[in-house]
């Protein structure tokens, strides 16, 4: 298993507070997801840099404006990205999953097994190369946000499987 | 029910043999399409007219003309005709003890099986122009995201009620009176005209499985009569019109109004009305929507749940069943304030969200307006018991959720003075309390708002923090319902204040949710 307690990592344990309630570990995900992050911006924000760039060579200097946001852009995700990837982590209690994110802008979810609809799993082509998926758990309510990025798909298998069986011991009513 | 299998259907082989299948009414089609045959017909007659003054001129060269037209005439209504006696044919539903089932389409065929015991609500709906065909269609609400509802109609509204009545009845857990499963539903008294006998010209459909049961003997109706009911409260139209007259809204409108006859008078450029137009249309067919969708609102309660009525040219006839309703929100727009007025709605899992405005915002309304002891009487409909640790202090703590701030407040949890910078207006407001039945948030200064969530309803819970929040040591508080027009929020809370509540709030709900009363309501009391 890839997933680290979180103790064992010291930007995890710097944050406290609401965001960690007492007696929980965190599972962290796979490190593999800070590539697939960030060929995705890179592929976005690739095209104006490089028409920018040309534009500057040819037409005028002006145009390394048009590339240089971008290129900054790139810069602040290549910083943030891994930040991002290791403030993501999650832990099972006993009767729900606990799901935190962010560094900014912070958010922390807990889903009751009993409450889970169905859970998916999801890997796009580049996840797939890269050997990673996405667990996205969904309860009746539409707000509940709670998706797991980057999980090596046997984790990602796993924690599908018993977050299946799980629910279902635990199957309430809405 | 919460030790059936979940999420499959409970529908077994062996329960489908003896399913009896009804037809819904022959003018089914008719009222549901009424809008295209009307057009169809328009342009058919347009197209016949003008051929006819075309025929009238030439019709001394050439007489035949007058056939083809005719008969152009006649295969068109023949065509109409045709679809629509076949896709009468095709609609049938049935009921047995687990499930309803519907199934419809010519081409495409549709069946669909709706399980009882996770029925959400049933709503009796009658469009204009199927009361005056005495028809109304019967909406089974089950919680599968947007358009999962089985749609059984058009029926006789008689037939209607009580096949309402029977599947509220199977859905309570009462067993019909009859041994013999389903063939002695209500419904079954429809006539012999409306019975399926078999399902000739539909191969696929002639299996044996699905093969229906012709009667046996006379038809003898089901002892499940209609549960009885009692009048909470209603709502006069001339409230309901002052209401909407006190709408911010609405004198928005009024004055946007005068401020466009001013420019016609000034300018005497009548154009200019042309192009407000569209506005002013907009905010009249909002309040005239507003006004025929609640007017004559009345709420009844029954062993059945809850019970609303409303609607001026369509009506609708609700019924929610209990421990169905996922959330309550009490709110008072400004202008309300004087005559204390407030509006209670409900999110209901099978009503799905607000992007239906329409539809959706009807559905989802308890009580359209009313002074605050109706309102709290609404709350009262889905929560008879709060459970406050001191029962006589129920109203107090109501009050307080209603309208009571920081400087008052003996039971709410509130902001902390340091959420005034990001939150200036509503801070005082923003809380929460917790009573041994549900979470009340409460929120707003100028729309006053309080939402009220059922412990055993909680689906997910949720904290986030943005970076001034974390600056200042606060943290939002959200409670995730099902999809409708509320979303509870506790806003700006101390952080250690929101995680304990977060973690406090997991436990209670999981508490509440092994409590939980039976899906099947009465099956309890059997």
């Amino acid at each position: 298993m890839t997933s680290i307690p979180a103790d064992a990592d010291p930007s995890t344990t710097r944050q406290t507070g609401p965001f960690d309630p007492a007696d929980v570990v965190w599972q962290r995900v796979s490190p593999r997801l800070v590539p697939a992050r960030l060929i995705t911006a890179a592929a976005t924000l690739a095209v104006p840099v490089v028409a920018g760039v040309v534009l500057a060579v040819l037409v005028s200097p002006w145009f390394w404006l048009l590339a240089g946001v971008p290129a900054a852009l790139l810069v602040w995700a290549l910083l943030l990205v891994p930040r991002q990837v290791r403030a993501i982590g999650y832990a099972e209690r006993d009767d729900d999953l606990l799901i935190r994110k962010g560094i900014m802008f912070r958010t922390l979810v807990v889903v009751p097994y009993g409450r889970m609809q169905y859970v998916d799993v999801e890997a796009g082509p580049l996840d797939r190369k890269l050997g990673i998926a996405k667990v996205q758990l969904h309860t009746a309510s539409a707000n509940t946000d709670a998706d797991i990025p980057g999980l090596v798909p046997d984790e990602a298998e796993r924690l599908r499987d018993r977050l299946t069986a799980r629910g279902e011991a635990r199957l309430a009513g809405l | 029910m919460s030790d059936s299998t979940p999420g499959v259907a409970a529908t077994t082989t062996a329960g489908r043999r003896d399913l009896e299948w009804h037809r819904v009414h022959p003018v089914t089609p008719f009222v549901r399409g009424w809008a295209a045959v009307v057009a169809l017909l328009f342009l058919a007659s347009q197209q016949v007219l003008d051929d006819v003054a075309n025929a009238v001129r030439a019709a001394d060269s050439i007489r035949s003309l007058w056939w083809v037209v005719l008969l152009g005439a006649v295969l068109v209504l023949a065509v109409i005709f045709g679809y629509a006696a076949l896709a009468w044919r095709m609609t049938a539903y049935a009921v047995d003890d687990e499930t309803a089932h519907l199934r419809k389409g010519i081409l495409f065929r549709q069946q669909r099986h709706a399980r009882l015991d996770r029925l959400q609500a049933v709503d009796v709906r009658q469009p204009l122009l199927a009361r005056l065909f005495g028809l109304a269609e019967l909406r089974l609400e089950v919680a599968g995201g947007s358009d999962s509802g089985v749609a059984i109609g058009f029926l006789k509204e008689a037939d209607a009620q009580r096949l309402r009545a029977d599947l509220l009845a199977r859905a309570a857990g009462v067993k019909a009176g009859h041994p013999a499963a389903a063939t002695g539903t209500p419904a079954a008294t429809a006539g012999p005209d409306e019975r399926v006998d078999a399902a000739p010209g539909e191969p696929a459909e002639a299996s044996p499985g699905e093969a229906t049961v012709a009667p046996d003997g006379p038809d003898v109706p089901a002892a499940v009569p209609e549960a009885p009911e009692r009048l909470v409260y209603e709502v006069p139209p001339t409230r309901l019109l002052l209401s909407l007259l006190r709408m911010p809204g609405v004198w928005f409108g009024v004055l946007s109004l005068v401020a466009v006859g001013v420019a016609v008078a000034v300018t005497r450029e009548v154009s200019i009305l042309f192009s407000a137009l569209p506005a002013i249309l907009g905010v009249g067919g909002y309040i005239f929507q507003r006004f025929a969708g609640e007017f004559g609102f009345r709420a009844a309660l029954s062993p059945d749940g809850i019970r609303l009525r409303h609607g001026l040219l369509e009506t609708r006839a609700q019924t929610i069943p209990p421990g169905r309703v996922q959330a309550v929100s009490i709110t008072q727009s400004p202008l309300w304030r004087g005559p204390d007025w407030w509006r209670v709605r409900v999110n209901v899992a099978g009503y799905g969200g607000v992007e239906n405005l329409q539809q959706g915002e009807q559905q989802h309304v308890l009580l359209p307006v009313g002074p605050r002891e109706e309102a709290l009487t609404a709350l009262w409909l889905v929560l008879p018991d709060l459970e406050v640790d001191d029962p006589d202090a129920t109203l107090a703590l109501l009050d307080e959720a209603l309208t009571g701030d920081a400087r008052t407040d003996r039971w709410f949890v509130t902001s902390p003075r340091r959420a005034r910078l990001l939150d200036p207006w509503s801070w005082r407001r923003n809380g929460y309390a917790v009573t041994g039945r549900a979470l009340l948030a409460r929120g707003g200064r100028f729309v006053r708002r309080l939402e009220v969530v059922p412990h055993e309803r909680t689906q997910s819970l949720g904290l986030t923090q943005g970076p001034w929040q974390r600056r200042r040591g606060l943290a939002s508080f959200a409670l995730h319902s099902t999809p409708g027009p509320i979303s509870p929020m506790v806003y700006h809370l101390d952080e250690a204040e929101a995680a304990r509540l977060l973690g406090e709030q997991s436990a209670r709900a999981r508490r509440a949710r092994a409590h939980a009363g039976p899906e099947r309501w009465m099956e309890g009391s059997r």
